[in-house]
Order: structure tokens, then C-alpha cells, then sequence
């Protein structure tokens, strides 16, 4: 199953189908998926990206989506992303938190709030 | 006053780059290397954001802003700002960028005994930044501006290449404050245990203090720090704002620096707001304007007067190719006489 290979990354949707595939996959699973929308040039994005790896990988039961706002730009629209890095959680198709900004802290206690709600 | 106590007065440094690549320039310096110049300042990063034109990060020691061509660096404390001129020269030409223009300013340190080199002493920074600057920037000035009190001046040193353009419409306002009042000081304190991210009690900050209605259209990155004190960023398109609090009794100080259009005639609105969030015993504004005028002292006077500020003091000087600084500070009527 490609899930499995997917667990513990983030994983980068680089066309609109991708993203569209992969949110459908997530919200039919679910589960808490994380998106990240960034940009290449984004000092910000970059210095966060470690962080977000480190996650992926500690909360193997919650979808990490990456999308670059240059690539998908009609995405990044529809989703209102005016700053990078954005973080949207979404669960079963709805929109329940946002960080904006590379907050290391605040990404980790939102996580760990809403899996928590989750799993409750 | 404190022996001893936290260091708010800022060290500002301004670079300006020219280049090839006018589109990221400057935004392509990797974080690792960003980290390192960081390391030479003695600071980190707490929390961060970029939009289309500029990032901006907010430092345990205040803020850093890059956009393609320019460097914002302003650091408080016993940090070593002028360190970061070397490495940020270096990066800058790995990805084929030149220094065309530096602006180093500041206060008058609560603490200058605290300070270590080169900030030991205006003679020192001054000596080192002549020393780091390479001599291609030639229009070089260092300038005291004095107050009518004399603990109170304005540092300032211009470094430019001969021909640098810049943009005329644009001037950046440093606002200085200290003597906080001690009721609206005490909101930037945390409680004990509050469980909350220093982003989260930043927010509610921001929003407790009225600072999110200095410009509500601003994009605030925000930070409170344990036990006490406060930073933010603003941005607004290509436009930032910044803010930095030591609410500590004694040694209390805050920050606001904005940039702004010589054009636009609400900055008197952005002043009045910030002497409403502070309420200090003593302020200073100084505006800088690129080319050989500079009339926005006028719009500060007047702005702050129905608050009762009185303008203590007003010195002009200009800086060579590079600008037009005007420092002026206040203070309340009833500390007057």
C-alpha cells in the first residue's frame, strides 16, 4: 500500500490532481492532516522544514501535505495563503486550526492538541 | 535606576545590496548560514514568516528583516551586532550580491558598562566599522546628535558607494521609549505557569495591549518571552513594522520602527497609537529620509502634542549619498519645568 511508504514523511504534492488525490485519501482515512504551504524562496520555510520532518516522523498517525505556492498557485488562492510558512489542519474535510509562521512551539502543541481531541 | 538590568536600547544596522538578481537575491542565503551570522551576534531565531516581498524573524534578541537587496538587523541586550557585517558580506557575494550602502544607529545604552567590544563604546563601533566596510564605500560619516539631556543622544554612522539609488519616497521611523508607564509595563509580563507557547501568550498580548490596532491590516508575528517581555513583527505588503519591550521597572524600555511613505500622512495616527500603548516618561523619534530634506519631524510634533508630549528637542544632520536623520525626543507637560 502506498500509505505505508508515505508514513512518517511529508509529503509533497506537486500538481493540483496530487493534491486533490492526496487531501480525498486524508480526509476519507480520518485522520489529522497537517498541510504546509511554502515557497522556495522563503527563508522562513526553510528554516522550519527540519522541524517539520522531525514531526512527520513522530506523528506517524497524522498526514503531512507539502504544497509550494508557486506550483500550486490556484491552491494557495483558494486556501487564502497570504504568508509562508502556513499550516492548515484539516479534519474530514474541515478547516479546525492554522499557524502562521515558522512557530516551532505552537506547531508542536497545536498537533499535539487536535490528536489528542482525535483520539478522545 | 538599576545597577544592573537588561539592555533595551537597540543596535540598528541597515545593509544595502546591488546585484544581478534584483528578484530573490538576498531571500536565497540558506538558513544555515543565515543561523551562523546569527551565532556571531549572539542570538537565535524564535519564530518566523515571509510573504511575497520581505522575511522577517523575530530574535531572542529582537528582529531581522531581508528582503532581495536590503538587511535589517536590530538587536538589544549584550549582543554583538556589528559582527554580523563580515559573514553577511560574504554570503551576500556567494550568491553574487554587492554592499552598496550601511546605516548603523542607535541610542544611548541604560548600560553601556554592560556592552562588550565593539559595542564598548560609539568610538569602538565606529573604529570597527570602518575597519569591516570594504573601501569602496567611501561617503563616510559618524555622528553624535545631541538632546537637550545629555544621557539622551542619537548614534549614527553612513557608509555609501559613490552613485546609490534609492527609493526617495520611503523614510524609517525609530521610535525610542523609556520610563514605561508601570500599569500598561505590567501586561507584558506572563503569568507563572501559564501554559501557554511564548507564540500564543505573544498573541494575547498583541491583542490585550491595542498594539494589533496600530495597523490593522498588518500581518503580526508575534512573541512573548518568560518571564517577561515582548516582540512582533509587522508586515503589510512590503512594508514592516516592529516592536520590542523590556517592561522590567527600573530599566524599562520599548521600541517602535516603522517604514513609511513621506507621502502618506497617517504616520502622526501610528505615533499617537504607540505613546497610548506606553505611556512613556521619556521618547525619542528619530526619521531617517533618503535624499536632502526631511519633514516628517513636523507631522511627529504635532501628532504627539494632544497627548501631552511636549517636543524637548530637535537635532538635523545629513548623511553623505545616504540620507537625512532627524532626532527629536519628548516628553510629558507635567515633567516639564
Amino acid at each position: 500500500m502506498a500509505g505505508s511508504s508515505e508514513e512518517g514523511q511529508v509529503i509533497g504534492c506537486h500538481s493540483v490532481d496530487a493534491w486533490t488525490q492526496q487531501l480525498e485519501k486524508g480526509n476519507e482515512s480520518k485522520k489529522l492532516i497537517v498541510v504546509d504551504f511554502t515557497a522556495s524562496w522563503c527563508g522562513p520555510c526553510r528554516f522550519i522544514a527540519p522541524f517539520l520532518a522531525e514531526l512527520a516522523k513522530k506523528f506517524t498517525n497524522v498526514i503531512f501535505l507539502k504544497v509550494d505556492v508557486d506550483e500550486l498557485q490556484s491552491v494557495a488562492q483558494d486556501w487564502a495563503v497570504e504568508a509562508m510558512p502556513t499550516f492548515v489542519f484539516v479534519k474530514e474535510g474541515t478547516i479546525i486550526d492554522k499557524v502562521v509562521g515558522a512557530k516551532k512551539e505552537e506547531l508542536q502543541q497545536k498537533l499535539e492538541k487536535h490528536v489528542a481531541t482525535a483520539s478522545a | 535606576m538599576a545597577v544592573s538590568g537588561f539592555e533595551g536600547f537597540e543596535k540598528r544596522l541597515e545593509l544595502h545590496f546591488f546585484g544581478d538578481d534584483f528578484q530573490l537575491g538576498l531571500r536565497k542565503i540558506d538558513f544555515e548560514s543565515i543561523q551562523l551570522v546569527l551565532e556571531q551576534v549572539q542570538c537565535t531565531v524564535v519564530s518566523a514568516v515571509g510573504n511575497a516581498y520581505f522575511d522577517a524573524y523575530v530574535l531572542s534578541e529582537s528582529s531581522l528583516f531581508v528582503y532581495p537587496t536590503k538587511i535589517i538587523i536590530k538587536t538589544c541586550g549584550t549582543t554583538q551586532l556589528l559582527k554580523s557585517i563580515r559573514p553577511l558580506i560574504f554570503y551576500s557575494r556567494l550568491i553574487g550580491l554587492t554592499l552598496c550602502s550601511c546605516r548603523y544607529t542607535r541610542g544611548t545604552f541604560i548600560f553601556p558598562k554592560s556592552q562588550p567590544f565593539p559595542h564598548t563604546s560609539f568610538k569602538d563601533e565606529v573604529t570597527y566599522l570602518e575597519d569591516t566596510i570594504p573601501s569602496n564605500l567611501c561617503f563616510r560619516k559618524a555622528s553624535i546628535m545631541p538632546s537637550m539631556s545629555s544621557s539622551h543622544s542619537w548614534h549614527v554612522f553612513t557608509a555609501t558607494i559613490d552613485h546609490h539609488d534609492q527609493d526617495n519616497e520611503l523614510f524609517t521611523m525609530e521610535v525610542c521609549m523609556t520610563d514605561l508607564d508601570p500599569i500598561l509595563a505590567r501586561k507584558f509580563f506572563r503569568r507563572p505557569d501559564d501554559g501557554k507557547t511564548g507564540h500564543s501568550a505573544g498573541k494575547e498580548m498583541t491583542e490585550l495591549t491595542g498594539i494589533n490596532d496600530i495597523n490593522a491590516d498588518a500581518l503580526v508575528c508575534d512573541f512573548a518571552f518568560d518571564p517577561c517581555g515582548y516582540s512582533m513583527n509587522g508586515m503589510d505588503g512590503d512594508w514592516y513594522s516592529t516592536i520590542h519591550v523590556t517592561p522590567e521597572d527600573g530599566f524599562s524600555y520599548a521600541s517602535f520602527e516603522c517604514v513609511g511613505s513621506v507621502n502618506a500622512n497617517n504616520i502622526g495616527h501610528v505615533l499617537r497609537k504607540v505613546v497610548q500603548i506606553f505611556r512613556p516618561g521619556t521618547m525619542s523619534v528619530s526619521t531617517t529620509c533618503s535624499g536632502y530634506s526631511n519633514e516628517m519631524w513636523k507631522q511627529m510634533a504635532t501628532a504627539v502634542e494632544p497627548l501631552g508630549f511636549k517636543c524637548r528637542s530637535c537635532a538635523m544632520d545629513q548623511f553623505p549619498a545616504a540620507a537625512t536623520v532627524v532626532f527629536q525626543t519628548f516628553t510629558p507637560r507635567r515633567k516639564s519645568t
